[in-house]
């Protein structure tokens, strides 16, 4: 495992290096490249397992969350303090779904979400495998891409440890491969990412999976980050 | 259970309840009262009140909106006041004696171990728990999604995710409860629910899991992630307390293993976070202040105590100033004191301790959800908890800080 691992690290850097040619994104996109990445942990939670070798399709994903400002831009009865124009907006998934449309836009698959966070290298955070507190936007009165060190993922994505969680289009399902029975595997549950200021510091791993009602978010704060096929 | 039927009530409701018979209690101090006068009546209210087959509860809502009973609040944090109450009855026994004090303290431990039983798992302890068997309109309320129907115990519904928070409240509360007022009965039935509980977490390197053996939304200690400062000092406070209780050889194991090879000894010396000072959390001092008063005075190691002192004096830079706006507040100070032996409360501190109040009973109206999806608004009275001012007075009785007479 570990050496096809290797393996795939320096072929993917080896096709980086000769050019290959990247579309440009959108404004306040990224581009996330087509292949393969490790997914889920070894250490988490039992849902993470078992660690495997996912892929995806290239994709265009948000820089940031939604902010409280674009969101009231497609709904305008959305009500937050206007010192909080810049931080990322609390919303149910149906929301958060009706907000990707109408910008042209969708939730990303736990797939998609979790490569734009870690890439291919199977790390732990964003900015790699060691923790750091002043990476993380903790407190709220901070905004999006305020944190000291300003680390960005692999693809250039802020945020996507702590703020807020933030939604996927995903039920919450086992991988393939997971025996642990889990009541709450089903459609009834959707999935969030990232973890929040709310919460304890490893939830902000990249693996970490939620699962939470999509319409009675209640007490979690959950976020928008969207993506984009490319044609 | 129903100790006070016999004082003299305002008035009094009387609601019939599975058999039980609960009577309100509406007799309230006056701001003038002495000190112990007003402890004694906010006990009163809070035995009356908020006794939920021997948890306290920490916010009641009066019917209408609390249903038949007048049990019904946000329950999550109901073991914090559980743990103040058993802790004030335990030192409370400890000066007086009496049978009476040891026989509430008693029903107050077994609701806890009543916690245990109605998750079913040996070692999985509920936030809280409700005689019912259909969801309360205040469960998703007040709370998220993480109450159960207890398959162990037939009629009652529990809340699960419990969080780092409440697992100090245990330790704590239990473990006073097994220093100053258990018989030998109660202290074997101590030792065993914290061999249970704390062997659980360890079990799971070192994480609070939930029925669904996930890690709960705040039961982080694992060396192997990512944690708070304070969570390091939390685990360490728990493993010393289990092996001074129970003996058992592998919570002092666990303790070295994470002091020797995960170094939590320095990492917990942070647990204050003092700059930037908006961060300061006076509401996380209340775990640290627990959590050091259960392990320095059980380490004898000069080294550790002396990095435990350094952590507590990072929290006395703060706590010097604070003013006394809040019950722990006043107990923050207590436990510097009783630590240090530092002589620090001056006239106006002390009056400060013989100004400590409960709560007020207030009316407001609750949103209360229909099984059509609409709400009803209601308006009810309700109570929060002056479980902290009880245990802080038995405390500060215990340790010869307040004088009977104030």
């Amino acid at each position: 495992m570990k050496s096809g691992l290797t393996l795939l690290t320096f072929f993917v850097h080896i096709l980086y290096l000769t050019g290959q040619e990247t579309p440009t994104p959108p404004e306040g996109m990224v581009y996330v490249p087509a292949g393969e990445f490790i997914m889920g942990s070894t250490y988490g939670d039992p849902d993470e397992r078992p660690r495997q070798i996912a892929s995806t399709k290239a994709y265009f994903i948000d820089k940031y969350e939604v902010s409280n400002s674009e969101f009231a831009k497609f709904d305008p009865t959305f009500k937050f303090p206007p010192e909080k124009k810049n931080n990322a907006a609390v919303v149910t998934w149906s929301k958060a779904d009706a907000y990707a449309k109408w910008a042209g836009k969708r939730l990303p698959t736990e797939k998609e979400w979790e490569k734009a966070a870690r890439g291919i290298d199977g790390r732990v955070f964003p900015w790699g495998d060691t923790y750091d507190n002043t990476y993380v936007v903790w407190d709220q009165k901070e905004t999006r891409g305020t944190s000291i060190a300003k680390p960005a993922s692999p693809y250039g994505c802020y945020d996507m440890a702590g703020s807020v969680w933030e939604w996927t289009s995903d039920w919450y399902k086992p991988y393939p491969g997971n025996e642990v029975p889990m009541e709450q595997y089903g459609e009834t549950y959707k999935v969030m990412r990232g973890g929040s200021n709310f919460n304890n510091h490893s939830f902000i791993r990249t693996s970490q999976r939620y699962y939470v009602l999509p319409e009675k978010i209640h007490v979690y704060p959950v976020g928008i980050r969207c993506v984009k096929d490319i044609d | 259970m129903f100790k006070y039927s016999l004082l003299p009530l305002v008035s009094v409701f009387i609601f019939i309840n599975h058999g039980l018979l609960a009577q309100k209690v509406n007799e309230f101090p006056k701001k003038t009262d002495p000190l112990y006068k007003k402890v004694e009546m906010f006990d009163r209210l809070m035995l009356g009140n908020h006794w939920n087959e021997g948890a306290i509860m920490q916010h009641v809502i009066f019917p209408p909106a609390g249903l038949e009973r007048p049990i019904v609040g946000s329950q999550a944090d109901c073991l914090d006041p559980t743990s103040e109450m058993l802790a004030a009855y335990s030192h409370k026994y400890a000066i007086t004696g009496d049978p009476k004090d040891r026989k509430i303290a008693n029903d107050i431990f077994e609701a806890i171990l009543k916690l245990e039983k109605v998750t079913g798992v040996e070692g999985l302890v509920a936030r809280s728990f409700n005689r019912t068997n259909e969801p309360l309109w205040h469960e998703e309320v007040f709370w998220y999604h993480e109450w159960h129907q207890s398959s162990s115990m037939p009629g009652y519904r529990w809340l699960g995710d419990l969080s780092a928070d409440k697992f100090t409240s245990i330790f704590y509360g239990v473990g006073t409860f097994w220093e100053l007022c258990a018989d030998d009965e109660y202290k074997k039935k101590a030792a065993g629910l914290l061999d249970r509980f704390i062997g659980r977490v360890v079990d799971n390197n070192f994480k609070l899991t939930d029925l669904d053996g996930k890690m709960t939304l705040w039961g982080n200690f694992c060396p192997n992630l990512p944690h708070q400062e304070l969570n390091s000092l939390e685990m360490l406070a728990a493993l010393k307390v289990t092996h001074h209780i129970t003996g058992k050889e592998r919570y002092n194991a666990a303790y070295h293993m994470l002091i020797d090879r995960y170094h939590y000894d320095d990492h917990q010396i942070n647990s204050k976070i003092l700059f930037p000072k908006e961060w300061r959390n006076v509401g996380d001092d209340y775990h640290a202040a627990r959590s050091l008063y259960m392990i320095m005075r059980l380490e004898t190691d000069p080294n550790l105590l002396n990095k435990y002192r350094m952590n507590l004096n990072r929290h006395w830079y703060d706590w010097k100033d604070l003013e006394f706006t809040w019950e722990s507040n006043i107990w923050f100070l207590m436990v510097y004191k009783v630590l240090t032996g530092e002589d620090i409360f001056t006239e106006e501190k002390k009056q400060g301790i013989k100004d400590m109040w409960g709560f007020e009973r207030n009316t407001r109206e609750f949103k209360i959800p229909q099984k059509d999806g609409s709400f009803k608004l209601v308006r009810s009275e309700e109570e929060r908890t002056a479980a902290a001012m009880i245990r802080n007075y038995w405390f500060g009785r215990y340790y010869g800080i307040i004088d009977e007479k104030w």
